[in-house]
């Protein structure tokens, strides 16, 4: 039988998220960003090395609405991974496999991400 | 070097391919309008594709008489296929959950069509092949790379005994209970095409389908070849493509839990 011209059916374009997919698909977003955003952290400690022009240069921008906003939503994704992976380190070890435990672990991920985020924000706020 | 790196980026590319081909493309169909002058009507989307016209696959719509049509989206089809186009082609034989023929996408989520009920549906129902396949007609998959797969773990019992004893090979009721929860597997490849890792690795991932029947095996006490077996499936490509999306566990007509099996064989791998 000829399967070469065979089309393939669809997949992504009719398939329903579920929230462990999308979660699955964030957590993986959520890392490469991450990666850049150490690259981030890195270039504000050689700020400080350079001398205060050079940290006063990035000190002024993030304290800008940009500078603000990203910093909050690299926030989120550090707090969002990070509890994430705690999730993956239980999976690892066998545990919360089974559906209800893995939907509810999933939201209350989502749901702490944002806690977190808020806890990091505060705390940066009163050191600062 | 360069073969290398060359051999990465056609890796990446076939990755990266979430677009359907041009051939598969889907076109709007036919609209088969209603002739009974029933009152309760629903609209169900099904896809379609002959091989024999050589077009792009079209999505048919019928509207369909509910008040006489049994319970479950089979009972849909089959009355599509009694009363309004002789020529939908779908697979089917037991309707009741156990062959696993059945398997499709329904309303954006695989199942059995035989168990699935239609009344759990709200809105128009939508109907289509299993995800990323080949397809053979209509809504029929062509699943010979899973049968493939499914016959390299080798699923039957390979004891040391010679045939010669006369003692049986006993289980305890135990041992017999470390099977419940993988040996109800139907095979209906529900969990399978539903993983997105499978869908753009098929070819070399086996997938939660085959993975869970693996486990099966590896956990059976009867079975005297527990180590080879976790050594064939220990592969980066073969096991570890799985992230743990769940999307098997979610789509499973039986209830069962592939990801968990998956989870406990790279648990194994890791405590050996």
């Amino acid at each position: 039988m000829q399967k070469k011209n065979n089309p393939l059916s669809p997949h992504l374009q009719i398939y329903k998220w579920q929230i462990s997919s999308l979660l699955s698909i964030t957590h993986r977003i959520v890392g490469v960003i991450n990666i850049f955003a150490i690259l981030i952290i890195c270039i504000w400690c050689i700020s400080l090395l350079l001398g205060e022009n050079y940290y006063q240069f990035i000190q002024i921008y993030l304290n800008s609405i940009y500078g603000k906003f990203l910093v909050i939503s690299l926030c989120w994704t550090f707090s969002f991974h990070i509890l994430n992976e705690i999730r993956h380190l239980f999976w690892d070890a066998g545990i919360g496999f089974e559906l209800r435990i893995a939907k509810l672990t999933g939201i209350f991920v989502f749901i702490g991400s944002f806690i977190f985020t808020i806890l990091f924000y505060l705390t940066g706020k009163s050191f600062f | 070097m360069t073969f290398n790196i060359f051999h990465q980026r056609r890796e990446y590319t076939k990755m990266a391919k979430f677009n359907l081909p041009q051939n598969s493309k889907i076109e709007v169909g036919k609209y088969y309008k209603d002739k009974t002058n029933s009152k309760n009507l629903r609209k169900v989307n099904v896809y379609r594709w002959d091989p024999s016209t050589g077009k792009n696959p079209r999505i048919d719509t019928f509207e369909v008489d509910m008040k006489n049509c049994g319970p479950k989206v089979l009972d849909i089809l089959i009355k599509i296929k009694n009363e309004i186009d002789p020529s939908l082609t779908f697979r089917r034989s037991c309707a009741h959950g156990v062959c696993g023929s059945c398997a499709m996408n329904i309303d954006g989520i695989n199942g059995l069509a035989c168990i699935k009920s239609h009344t759990d549906i709200s809105g128009d129902l939508n109907i289509y092949p299993l995800p990323h396949l080949k397809v053979v007609k209509d809504l029929i998959g062509d699943l010979t790379t899973l049968y493939k797969q499914y016959e390299s773990i080798q699923p039957w019992l390979k004891v040391d005994q010679t045939g010669k004893e006369k003692i049986e090979l006993k289980q305890s009721q135990k041992e017999r209970e470390k099977l419940d929860g993988y040996y109800e597997c139907i095979l209906c490849a529900c969990c399978s095409t539903a993983c997105p890792s499978y869908w753009w690795n098929g070819d070399k991932y086996l997938g939660p389908a085959v993975l869970l029947q693996a486990y099966r095996w590896i956990n059976d006490s009867r079975d005297g070849d527990k180590k080879e077996r976790l050594k064939k499936v220990a592969d980066e490509l073969k096991l570890y493509r799985c992230h743990t999306i769940m999307n098997c566990t979610n789509s499973c007509p039986k209830g069962l839990n592939p990801a968990k099996a998956i989870g406990s064989i790279k648990k194994m791998l890791a405590t050996s």
